[in-house]
């Protein structure tokens, strides 16, 4: 694997996730405030944009690379989203969470390796 | 869980035509990729290029489909339930580039694909509690 399809992988997956969040975010403010509002409009906008880019990219790996290769890659969201809980929630890393992604990591690096 | 729809509007029975749906979804986009693929050209690390083929399309449909199912389904199941049992596809997946693509998985790619299964079905429900909170 080279360094740009990493860094394609990585940039597919935290647009991802970063979307399903702010889109998530825009239906909670929905809920309370209605859909005809800047606020909701642009979240949505911003979050439509992101799955975009995460979904051409994906696109351009899969014409490199075989499916069962770039599936496992997936796990990495979980890790994204376990940082972002640490830096935004100030949650504490729980045992079993920090055995997931232990195994998540080394299954990704053994993937990486075939 | 009350009040629970019955028939196509079960959502046990959206939650499986969730999965289906995304587990075919992967599997039309790798085929419509490398039906076009094109990997001496550096724009096609865009994947635009990927929309003249029709399974791309039809991709993009069940996606769409998925996405419509997984949001009925979350009227009814909560997140922290519904997700590990959605993660059933990275079992599924793996399983149809084997069967219906025909890759040639080593055993060394199969072990990683197993530790990430894994670790996956261990870590979905506090995942799920800290996206309902996020």
């Amino acid at each position: 694997m080279t360094f740009l399809a990493f860094l394609f992988i990585l940039i597919s997956l935290v647009t991802f996730v970063a979307a399903q969040l702010i889109l998530k975010k825009a239906m909670e403010f929905s809920a309370t405030h209605g859909m005809r509002n800047s606020y909701f409009v642009s979240r949505v906008a911003i979050g439509v944009v992101l799955m975009t880019v995460s979904f051409f990219l994906t696109l351009g790996l899969l014409q490199r690379f075989d499916l069962s290769y770039l599936y496992p890659f997936q796990g990495l969201s979980v890790i994204f989203i376990t940082i972002l809980a640490a830096v935004v929630l100030k949650e504490k890393l729980s045992a079993r969470l920090a055995i997931g992604a232990l195994l998540i990591t080394a299954g990704i690096v053994l993937v990486s390796m075939s | 869980m009350q009040n629970r729809p019955s028939g196509f509007g079960n959502p046990w029975l959206q939650l499986g035509l969730s999965v289906v749906c995304v587990f075919a979804s992967e599997l039309l986009l790798k085929r419509g990729a490398s039906e076009v693929a094109a990997p001496d050209d550096a724009f096609s690390w865009t994947g635009i290029n990927g929309l003249a083929s029709p399974l791309v399309w039809w991709a993009i449909v069940l996606i769409i489909a998925s996405f419509i199912s997984w949001l009925y389904v979350l009227r009814y199941i909560p997140l922290s339930f519904a997700y590990p049992l959605s993660r059933v596809v990275d079992i599924l997946v793996p399983l149809g580039c084997w069967i219906f693509l025909g890759e040639l998985i080593s055993t060394l790619r199969w072990c990683g694909i197993g530790l990430v299964v894994f670790g996956l079905a261990l870590v979905a429900k506090p995942i799920a509690k800290m996206e309902e909170r996020l």
